[in-house]
């Protein structure tokens, strides 16, 4: 197992090479879902903003 | 807009697909390819999975991107702008990846993070277009004019895709020295090649999640004012 990722002296840069395109492609899609979140928040909101409005006049 | 709640239903297929393929590409590559190990290669070779997939994903999102933009000027559909501008922070991210991997391998196989080859000095060019692009459509607050004026840019910039392709196949090493090896899929042992194929259609997959999910963030952004966005589950 120790040898699998010892890779013949070339570990370090197989496995960081790997952890790049890992963080990289799992940081995207937390990004995206943080965006939603954010968008989806801030139309809520004004939503309750015009209703409240509505109700007064 | 119907593409709203379909784009909602295909996230979840392309996601599963994308880690489906992409851990048979890993697999097949690390641990299928006992025989081209006895051929004398280096251990080294395995970043290409990910740095083909990467590489040929970030040329292929740019040629996606302009052609969403080019739909978008020609019929002057709404839509096809959000997927041009959806599409290129994922072409963007391949990017990075392909040229970051690249250094890697090439300081194992070239002794040297960076050199000033063809193939690596068109690629980061490709990397600035991106970054043009981007930057140009967030410089600009009218979204009709910032997606015209990029789409633009992102046709301009299509020059260079041929030019990374034909970056290394030099025909005289005297005339133009490359380190970057030539890209030829027929000298690719056939275990290897499954592997990087596999892997390619993985990243292909994790593309189109992540594009449909940004493009959807799009579309909120734009039309939060309309009435079908307020009558939408999410807002209620």
């Amino acid at each position: 197992m120790s040898e699998f990722f010892h890779m013949g002296g070339y570990g370090a840069y197989i496995w960081s090479a790997m952890a790049t395109a890992l963080v990289l492609m799992l940081l995207e899609p937390m990004m995206l879902v943080v965006k939603r979140r954010a968008v989806l928040k801030d139309i809520k909101r004004i939503k309750r903003l015009e209703e409240r409005q509505n109700r007064k006049n | 807009m119907n593409f709203y709640p379909l784009a909602g239903k295909l996230i979840p297929i392309f996601w599963l697909a994308a880690i489906v393929l992409t851990a048979i590409g890993l697999y097949w590559g690390f641990f299928k390819t006992a025989d081209a190990m006895d051929n004398g290669m280096k251990e080294y070779y395995r970043i290409i999975y990910v740095h083909v997939a990467s590489a040929w994903m970030a040329m292929w999102l740019y040629a996606v991107m302009v052609a969403w933009a080019m739909i978008g000027l020609i019929f002057n559909t709404r839509l096809s702008f959000m997927m041009a501008s959806a599409t290129a922070i994922t072409g963007t991210i391949m990017t990075i990846i392909a040229l970051v991997t690249g250094a890697i391998w090439g300081k194992t196989s070239w002794g040297t993070w960076w050199d000033w080859d063809p193939k690596l000095t068109t690629f980061l060019i490709l990397l600035f277009v991106y970054i043009g692009y981007i930057a140009l459509q967030s410089a600009i607050d009218d979204t009709r004019r910032s997606d015209k004026a990029s789409a633009l840019l992102a046709l301009v910039g299509l020059a260079i895709v041929p030019v990374i392709y034909y970056a290394v196949n030099c025909p005289d090493p005297n005339q133009c020295a490359s380190l970057h090896q030539e890209s030829s899929l027929k000298r690719v042992e056939s275990n290897i090649l499954i592997g990087m194929l596999v892997t390619t259609l993985g990243f292909w997959m994790y593309s189109f999640a992540t594009i449909l999910m940004r493009a959807r963030n799009i579309i909120l952004e734009r039309e939060r004012n309309t009435s079908w966005v307020s009558k939408l589950n999410e807002v209620n």
